[in-house]
């Protein structure tokens, strides 16, 4: 529990991108499937709640990056979210932003010698 | 995969329409919810554990704030008649003529602008499509078709039938005058009885048909042997230029030529020039036959006309030209020849 708030704070900032990364691996998927990928993937590292993933989706949708298509599943209403070309294009730069950021949080937690060396 | 009943799914519904989720979202929610507690079914957990898990992740205040959310992202795209008009009566009328206001006005500014300007440039525009006419212009260009104006063709009247009528056989008879003897002609004998059986008295014996029923009556012009009969001169002065027995020389053809002979001197000025030809005389040869106004019609000049004239002039008497008998004035044209030998 103590771990999941934690990597809450994280992720929060970068949930739009992770969303984003996700939906342009794949044509088109689900509020709880994104949930499930993210728990597969990182082993349960980073669980994403509904509460704060559907602003999220509902937020990019808004924005016209991605688009909606409702289908009935097992008799509920199942929304899946695909990107748009807009999205797929916000996607990439998103997720390049990303990485040099991480790289360069990782240069600032690494101890200060071995950044020197 | 194990199905969630629908008993429980209602339940779920409504336990999030309980906490005022909305509306928009619930069948998202419901399905996210309802795909965790299938999973959890899958593990082996019974519902109600499920449910008291789902209670307390979805509690009341995430779905509030998931609520709250989203009316925060629709605010940004709603305009102020969406919040003025928020929960009131949208259909009523006012909200569509709020809703289009700006729409209106900006179709109708443009209208109106060009409206006026349509107005304003009437004239000019008017002025450019139709030049000024110019004084040399033609006004009216009136085409002119030949008209054909044709005489009226009187009716003609019906072609008067000269009612030919059947000739009927006839004889020639003139009355008998009384002339005086030398005057007698032996060729107006009066016809044989024999010849009148089958035939009427005519100036002309014409072979027609003989016994006509029609009785025609004599020739009008046939002169009453009276008016005739003293041998007074005919009333008459008609000058005629045929008749039926013209005039002649007194000895004929013959006589006259030895007289022209005998008469006719080569004009001098025409035998040195070397002129010769013929001079038509005109002449009337009087009932009397007496030779009047003799004249050269067509003439060779140098002074053959006038030679030509004067013997005309010296000749005697003819014998009157007649018609039906009767000595009538008749114009007569001689040709005389002059020759050079």
């Amino acid at each position: 529990m103590e771990n999941s708030t934690t990597s809450n704070e994280y992720v929060r900032g970068t949930l739009k991108t992770i969303v984003l990364n996700l939906l342009a691996e794949h044509d088109r998927m689900y509020g709880y499937e994104i949930t499930q990928e993210v728990k597969d993937r990182t082993g349960g590292a980073i669980a994403l709640t509904f509460g704060a993933l559907y602003p999220v989706l509902h937020k990019l949708e808004q924005e016209g990056l991605l688009l909606t298509e409702s289908v009935e599943v097992d008799g509920r209403l199942r929304k899946y979210y695909s990107l748009t070309h807009r999205g797929n294009e916000t996607a990439r730069t998103k997720t390049n932003d990303l990485e040099r950021f991480i790289e360069a949080v990782r240069l600032l937690l690494a101890p200060k010698n071995l950044a020197t060396e | 995969m194990k199905r969630l009943q629908e008993n429980r799914i209602d339940q779920i519904s409504k336990y999030l329409q309980a906490h005022k989720l909305d509306p928009e979202l619930l069948p998202e929610i419901l399905d996210h919810l309802a795909c965790e507690a299938e999973e959890s079914l899958w593990d082996g957990k019974p519902f109600e554990q499920i449910y008291r898990d789902m209670v307390k992740t979805a509690d009341a205040q995430t779905l509030l704030n998931l609520s709250v959310d989203h009316q925060n992202l629709l605010a940004m795209e709603k305009s102020l008649n969406d919040i003025v008009f928020e929960n009131r009566n949208k259909s009523y009328g006012a909200y569509d003529l709020r809703k289009g206001y700006g729409q209106t006005v900006q179709r109708s500014v443009v209208m109106g602008v060009a409206f006026f300007l349509l107005l304003v440039m009437l004239p000019q525009l008017y002025a450019r499509l139709k030049p000024d006419p110019k004084p040399d212009d033609i006004a009216y260009i009136v085409e002119a078709n030949p008209v054909d104006i044709k005489m009226e063709e009187l009716p003609k009247p019906p072609p008067v039938e000269e009612e030919i009528a059947p000739a009927p056989k006839t004889v020639k008879s003139l009355t008998p005058e009384v002339l005086p003897d030398e005057l007698v002609e032996i060729e107006n004998l009066p016809p044989a009885i024999d010849e009148l059986e089958n035939a009427q008295p005519s100036t002309e014996t014409v072979d027609g048909i003989a016994n006509l029923d029609v009785i025609v009556p004599p020739v009008e012009n046939v002169p009453s042997a009276k008016s005739e009969a003293t041998g007074v001169e005919p009333k008459k002065e008609e000058t005629f230029t045929a008749v039926e027995q013209s005039p002649q020389y007194e000895g004929g053809t013959e006589a006259m030529a030895a007289f022209l002979r005998k008469n006719l001197k080569y004009p001098r000025p025409a035998s040195q020039a070397g002129i010769q030809g013929k001079v038509y005389v005109q002449f009337v040869v009087g009932s009397d036959g007496k030779v009047e106004n003799a004249a050269a019609i067509k003439g060779i000049g140098f002074g053959c006309d006038e030679e030509a004239v004067r013997v005309v002039k010296m000749m005697k008497d003819w014998m009157p030209g007649k018609q039906a008998g009767i000595p009538v004035r008749v114009k007569f044209t001689l040709p005389i020849a002059f020759q050079l030998d």
